[in-house]
């Protein structure tokens, strides 16, 4: 897949594009999401107001974190939560299946989480002989398939209901050609309903880790979350500490944005709140720093820890629709994949997937700065040498042309001859990119400048 | 009022026509209008790739060109060089003169909303234009309420063509989805950005308007390309030249 590649974001866009009218299905599915989200967001007439409270929640919380997340961990350890603190995606997956092997765990139901995408967790844990089960219906079909989610919160929108039907007949045996969702989405459930009720232990992402309280919230659409924690006897919530919230009135402040903005619903089918073991059972939160704590010293970055996953950024961005989540080299594709997975990127490219519309940053629920923060990034792998697509070489070029009136206004006087002269035939091999998708533009007689200094220089 | 304008190098080199219309329509409005020599690149391509060393110089340049010319204003007719430059001066200048520069500095559309509307058009301009709301000039200058803001919605563009006697306005699908443009991200990016301008090209084409019209001549000079290229039947005009027909 394109996350073991080291192709740039150009390169692996170029190949979805090939496909045009699955890039118009992909692009479409996605903007009607983004419509989902304006009438519910328009529907609530505090809208406006309710991101900028969302936003500086986050900012005082994460202006507060060392001291919230001590309470959350007090106040948990009170419930009887055991809590664990993982510096690293490796030392995440080191303590799961600490906590896993103690109980001789064979097999886990999972709900969705992107943190343990971004810890590799799965392939870690079924390397020491535990089944994971996603069971996330998106998530199931993506894992059937092999594939890395490609959408932070509909993980396989990539795929048609055809290409599900064929990985399910395969995998879980339906009839051949069937795609109906529904018959296709029994046979799910069905299926997961197995692995529910034979699974040794359960985990959850978390989406608001409440300090006061010592409890944490996850929402989900399915009702898996809470039908695989209810089941077993052991159960694991993993979060990055960026997750943190005061209290429970701040959590109703982003409660009432997150799934509007993400799919438009006014609340997600199940929001639960989970404070403590069950009866004869243990509850494990693990808390997970990854390289947060780093992206808290620069002042843009930090924001980006202000996102709360809703996924809208995705669903709006331009660049994202037409390319395909699969195209970036991050674990999270899109504006805030871009944001939180920048420094990580070792294809140097995903900072320029992007136009800097700036749609993303209008978008967010919690005013994550997206397009400040992408630029941010430009910046920083530019100070690192780290420019792709050939900037290293051409931009000093550029810059000093530009800076050299004479020199710019030569060589843009010669280009116009060339556009009147020759054939675009000719012109386009050397146009790159432009000729190739464009006409190009039609040379005017002369400059301004020039226009000026006839009609209206004394 | 005395305006100095400021002509981004794209519109001096590529579109002067959107130059001359700026400075005629400011002319029948009753300005005085001037045109400050050495300027040049407002440093956009190289900052937008994170390139700020190679970006000094030109911005440098040009700041220094307005730098104690007498005026009221800067008018520019191009967004997207507008919010760089803007941004750029102050990267690289924190003096009283850059910070005076700065002040001055006014989009086109933005100053004849703002500072000096227009009082009354002269001649009707009896055609369908479909609008194209660039991205700069409405997430980063404000020309109008992005279509994620659920507050008040506001367009200054339009308010101030609405008014042209005969003018029929309109607007593409999703209004204000970027072109695809995109600096040199069209050349980074080329299928993404060719893609978006498709779309976007037949997105106006699909209005039924003779012109698209927009405040952003880079976006314009990219969909101008992807309208040519597809055969679509419209044309694409900048503002100026709108206002400037019916002045």
């Amino acid at each position: 897949m394109s996350h073991s590649s080291s192709a740039t974001h150009a390169q692996q866009a170029e190949i979805f594009c090939r496909d045009e009218s699955r890039v118009d299905w992909h692009s479409k599915a996605l903007w009607l999401m983004r419509e989902k989200r304006d009438r519910a967001a328009g529907s609530i007439p505090e809208w406006e107001q309710l991101r900028q409270l969302g936003s500086e929640i986050k900012l005082h919380t994460l202006t507060n974190l060392a001291d919230l997340l001590q309470q959350f961990e007090a106040n948990c350890q009170a419930n009887g939560i055991q809590v664990h603190w993982a510096r690293d995606g490796k030392e995440h997956n080191q303590i799961v299946h600490e906590i896993l092997a103690r109980h001789q765990v064979k097999k886990l139901v999972k709900s969705k989480s992107m943190l343990t995408e971004e810890c590799h967790m799965n392939p870690y844990l079924e390397e020491r002989g535990i089944e994971v089960i996603d069971t996330d219906l998106g998530e199931r079909i993506i894992q059937l398939a092999g594939q890395p989610p490609s959408h932070i919160v509909v993980p396989a929108i990539h795929m048609k209901k055809e290409e599900v039907g064929d990985l399910f007949h395969e995998k879980i045996g339906t009839e051949a050609g069937a795609s109906d969702p529904t018959y296709l989405t029994r046979a799910a459930r069905q299926h997961l309903r197995e692995q529910f009720l034979s699974a040794d232990a359960a985990m959850t992402g978390v989406n608001m880790a409440v300090a006061d309280k010592g409890a944490v919230v996850v929402c989900t659409n399915e009702g898996n979350a809470d039908m695989g924690v209810n089941l077993p006897a052991v159960q694991l919530h993993s979060m990055g500490i960026d997750k943190i919230v005061p209290n429970l009135d701040s959590a109703a402040v982003l409660l009432r944005m997150l799934a509007r903005n993400a799919t438009g619903q006014p609340v997600t089918t199940y929001s639960s709140m989970y404070r403590g073991p069950k009866a004869g059972g243990e509850m494990h939160v693990i808390i997970v720093d990854n390289g947060r704590t780093a992206m808290l010293q620069d002042k843009i970055l930090a924001e980006s820890l202000k996102c709360i996953r809703c996924g809208g950024c995705l669903n709006t961005c331009p660049v994202y629709r037409r390319s395909g989540g699969h195209s970036y080299s991050y674990t999270i594709p899109g504006p805030i994949g871009i944001a939180v997975g920048g420094s990580k990127d070792d294809t140097n490219s995903i900072p320029w997937a992007c136009t800097l519309c700036a749609s993303c940053s209008g978008v967010c629920p919690t005013k994550v700065p997206l397009d400040k923060i992408i630029h941010h990034h430009r910046r920083l792998k530019a100070e690192a040498g780290q420019l792709p697509y050939g900037k290293a070489n051409y931009m000093p070029l550029v810059g000093k042309l530009m800076g050299s009136q004479t020199a710019f206004n030569c060589s843009m006087s010669m280009a116009r001859g060339a556009l009147k002269i020759l054939p675009g035939s000719l012109l386009k091999p050397f146009a790159g990119a432009w000729g190739k998708y464009r006409e190009l533009p039609v040379a005017p007689k002369s400059s301004f400048e020039h226009w000026y200094k006839n009609n209206r220089s004394e | 009022m005395k305006i100095a304008l400021f002509i981004p190098c794209l519109v001096n080199q590529l579109m002067p026509d959107v130059a001359v219309a700026t400075l005629e329509l400011l002319e029948k409005l009753g300005h005085e209008v001037i045109f400050p020599k050495g300027q040049t690149c407002c440093g956009q391509p190289m900052t937008n790739s994170g390139c700020y060393n190679e970006a000094r110089n030109t911005t440098m340049k040009l700041l220094n060109s307005f730098k104690g010319v007498e005026c009221d204003a800067i008018v520019c007719p191009a967004a997207s060089c507008l919010v760089a430059a803007k941004e750029n001066f102050h990267e690289f200048d924190d003096s009283p003169e850059a910070e005076a520069v700065i002040a001055k500095l006014y989009e086109l559309t933005e100053f004849l909303h703002d500072v000096a509307p227009i009082p009354a058009f002269s001649k009707a301009f009896p055609h369908r234009i479909s609008l194209q709301m660039s991205c700069h000039g409405v997430r980063m200058l404000g020309l109008a309420s992005g279509s994620e803001f659920m507050g008040k919605p506001f367009n200054k563009v339009e308010a101030i063509l609405a008014k042209i006697p005969g003018i029929e306005i309109r607007y593409p699908e999703r209004k204000d989805e970027c072109c695809g443009f995109g600096g040199t991200f069209a050349m980074d990016e080329g299928a993404v950005s060719a893609k978006m301008g498709k779309d976007k090209a037949w997105f106006h084409a699909n209005t039924g308007a003779e012109y698209v019209v927009g405040y952003d001549p880079s976006c314009m000079m990219h969909l101008d390309g992807m309208i040519r290229r597809q055969q679509l039947p419209v044309q694409t005009r900048h503002v100026a030249q709108i206002i400037n027909a019916a002045l």
